[in-house]
C-alpha cells in the first residue's frame, strides 16, 4: 500500500526524516535508510536542510526508490525560482516521486553559504497552488502539460501557532496541501489543542503527522530549544533527561510513550532523530508498531 | 529616502588609486543619515589627507542623483576639472547619474541598502522593494515583499519563534501586519490568497 492510500484510508502511517549527503557518495543514506527499512511507510529526503548545502533530493529520493523506498520529496523556495521549481516537479514526476512536501526554508544567512541569494519566487501556499495546477494538467502560466502530475502535496506546520501563522496554514490547505507533517511534538496536550482547532477550522479531511524527536540528552533538548524554530521541549522532560542514568534511553522511552499517546490523536508520526536512525526501529517497537 | 551606510574607510582606500581627489556630497538622502553632507565630506578629506591623497576639492551637490548637465558642475566647482578621481558620498543612484556624465572615474564612498525613510527621527530601512506592482493596501500599509526577508505573500514563515523574524530580531512583519489589519477591521484581507508576483513589472525597460 502506497503512503498516499494507507495515510488517505485512515491508517495510521509513519515517516522518516532522510537526508542526502554532503557529497556524491550515497553509501551512508542508504546505511541509514537501511535501518529503517520496512518499518516506515516512507521516507521524507529534506531539500538542503538549515541552508546546508548538500545533494539535490530528487536525486537522493531516486536512489532510494530503486532501492524500494518509497519517497517524500521536501521542496523549498528558498533556491529556485518558478521555472526551476516546475522542472524540476517535472523531472520528479518522471522518475516516479509521488510524494512533496513543501516549505519556505531555512534563510540562506542560517546556513554553509551565507552570502547565496535567496530566492523565494514563490511562497508555500503559491508554490502547492502551483503543484495543484501541475496536476491538474497546466503550468504555472496556464500552458497545457504533455502528461501531467499526479502528485501527494503537503505542507509543514508548528503546533503552537500565532493567528498570522494559523491562518496562514489554512491557506495552505486551500491551495491543495492533503497532508501536514508537524514540527517536533513533546506535549500531547498542547497537540490536541492544535488538532481540535485545525480540525474545527475546516482541517478535518487533511491527514496530521506529528513530528518526533528522541532526544539525547538535556544538552539536545536545550539546543533543539535555543536554535531550532518552532520546538519547544517542555521543562519536565528536560528535568527527566537530566536526572536519567541514561538519557538517551529515557529520551526513546518518552518519544515511545508520546507516540502511543499521538495515536488516537492524529493520523501518523514523522521520526527525525538528531544523528542516525540506529534507535528508529526500536522506538516503533516500543511504541507499539 | 535610499537608506545606505559608509564604506568602511580602508576598503575605499583600497579601490581608489588615484591621487588627487574631489569629493562630491548628497544634500539630499545621504546628508539627512548624516552619510554625505558637509560634516562628512570634511571628515572624508581629513582622512584622505592623512592617508597621503591630496582632496583638491569637495563639493555637496544638492542632490547627486539630479545633474543638468557635467559643465553646470565644473562651472560651480573649477577644481574638479583637475581631479583624477571622484569620490562619491551619496547613493548608488548618484555614483551612476555622475559616472554617465564624469569624464573620469566615480568611485562610491557608502553602500546602498535599501528604500526607506525617516520616522519620528530614525531612519527606517526596507520599506519598499521596487517591485513595479504596488499592493500595500493589502498588507494595511506593511510591504511583506519589502520587509519580510522571505518576501512572504500569505502569511509568517514556520521560522517566526514567538513573533520574532528568524533572520535578525525585528518582529516578525506579518504579526505586525495581523496586528494592524485587525485594528482596521479589515483581517479578511489576510485570509485571501495572493498570487505569484509579476516580476517582469520590476525593473523594465520601456
Amino acid at each position: 500500500m502506497s503512503f498516499r492510500e494507507k495515510l488517505t484510508s485512515g491508517k495510521f502511517t509513519v515517516t522518516a526524516e532522510i537526508s542526502p549527503p554532503k557529497g556524491t557518495d550515497i553509501t551512508g543514506m542508504m546505511k541509514e535508510a537501511g535501518m529503517i527499512k520496512d518499518v516506515v511507510d516512507a521516507v521524507c529526503v529534506t531539500d538542503n536542510q538549515r541552508a546546508l548545502m548538500r545533494m539535490n533530493p530528487l536525486a537522493a529520493c531516486s536512489a532510494l526508490s530503486h532501492e524500494g523506498f518509497e519517497t517524500i520529496m521536501h521542496m523549498t523556495c528558498r533556491d529556485r525560482n518558478r521555472l526551476a521549481l516546475q522542472s524540476d516537479l517535472l523531472g520528479a514526476a518522471n522518475l516516479g516521486i509521488k510524494n512533496v512536501l513543501v516549505m519556505s526554508g531555512d534563510y540562506p544567512t542560517k546556513g554553509d553559504h551565507a552570502g547565496a541569494m535567496p530566492v523565494y519566487d514563490l511562497d508555500p501556499v503559491q508554490l502547492l497552488g502551483m503543484i495543484s495546477r501541475l496536476n491538474s494538467g497546466f503550468d504555472l502560466s496556464g500552458n497545457s502539460l504533455l502528461g501531467k502530475t499526479d502528485f501527494f502535496a503537503g505542507a509543514v506546520s508548528n503546533t503552537e501557532l500565532t493567528e498570522a501563522a494559523f491562518i496562514k496554514l489554512g491557506k495552505k490547505v486551500k491551495a491543495g496541501a492533503r497532508f501536514i507533517i508537524t514540527q517536533a511534538v513533546f506535549d500531547a496536550g498542547k497537540f490536541s489543542g492544535f488538532m481540535d482547532k485545525f480540525q474545527s477550522a475546516g482541517g478535518k479531511q487533511i491527514r496530521v503527522i506529528a513530528g518526533i524527536i528522541p532526544l539525547r540528552s538535556e544538552k539536545n533538548a536545550q539546543f533543539l530549544n535555543s536554535n531550532i524554530a518552532g520546538v519547544k521541549v517542555p521543562d519536565g522532560v528536560i528535568r527527566r533527561l537530566k536526572s536519567a542514568s541514561s538519557p538517551g534511553d529515557a529520551g526513546i522511552e518518552m518519544a515511545a510513550d508520546l507516540i502511543k499517546e499521538l495515536r488516537g490523536v492524529c493520523d501518523g508520526v514523522h521520526i527525525m532523530p538528531v544523528g542516525t536512525h540506529e534507535n528508529t526501529r526500536k522506538l516503533l517497537e516500543m511504541a507499539g508498531i | 529616502m535610499i537608506v545606505s551606510k559608509q564604506k568602511e574607510f580602508r576598503d575605499i582606500l583600497k579601490t581608489v588609486k588615484e591621487k588627487n581627489i574631489f569629493i562630491i556630497g548628497c544634500g539630499k538622502c545621504a546628508k539627512k543619515q548624516h552619510l554625505g553632507g558637509e560634516p562628512e565630506v570634511l571628515e572624508m578629506k581629513k582622512k584622505l589627507k592623512v592617508s597621503g591623497k591630496k582632496v583638491i576639492g569637495w563639493t555637496v551637490l544638492s542632490s547627486a542623483c539630479n545633474i543638468g548637465s557635467w559643465d553646470e558642475v565644473l562651472s560651480q566647482n573649477p577644481a574638479v576639472g583637475k581631479a583624477e578621481a571622484l569620490l562619491i558620498m551619496s547613493c548608488g543612484g548618484g555614483v551612476s547619474i555622475i559616472s554617465s556624465v564624469a569624464p573620469q572615474s566615480a568611485y562610491p564612498a557608502l553602500d546602498t541598502l535599501s528604500l526607506g525613510g525617516v520616522c519620528r527621527d530614525s531612519v527606517v530601512m526596507e520599506q519598499c522593494n521596487m517591485c513595479g506592482e504596488c499592493d500595500i493596501q493589502f498588507f494595511a500599509g506593511i510591504c511583506p515583499i519589502g520587509q519580510c526577508p522571505k518576501g512572504m505573500r500569505n502569511g509568517p514563515c514556520g521560522g517566526a519563534m514567538e513573533g520574532k523574524c528568524e533572520v535578525d530580531e525585528r518582529n516578525c512583519v506579518w504579526e505586525e501586519i495581523h496586528k494592524r489589519l485587525e485594528s482596521l477591521g479589515r483581517l479578511q484581507l489576510i485570509e485571501e490568497i495572493r498570487e505569484p508576483k509579476d516580476h517582469s513589472k520590476r525593473r523594465r525597460r520601456d
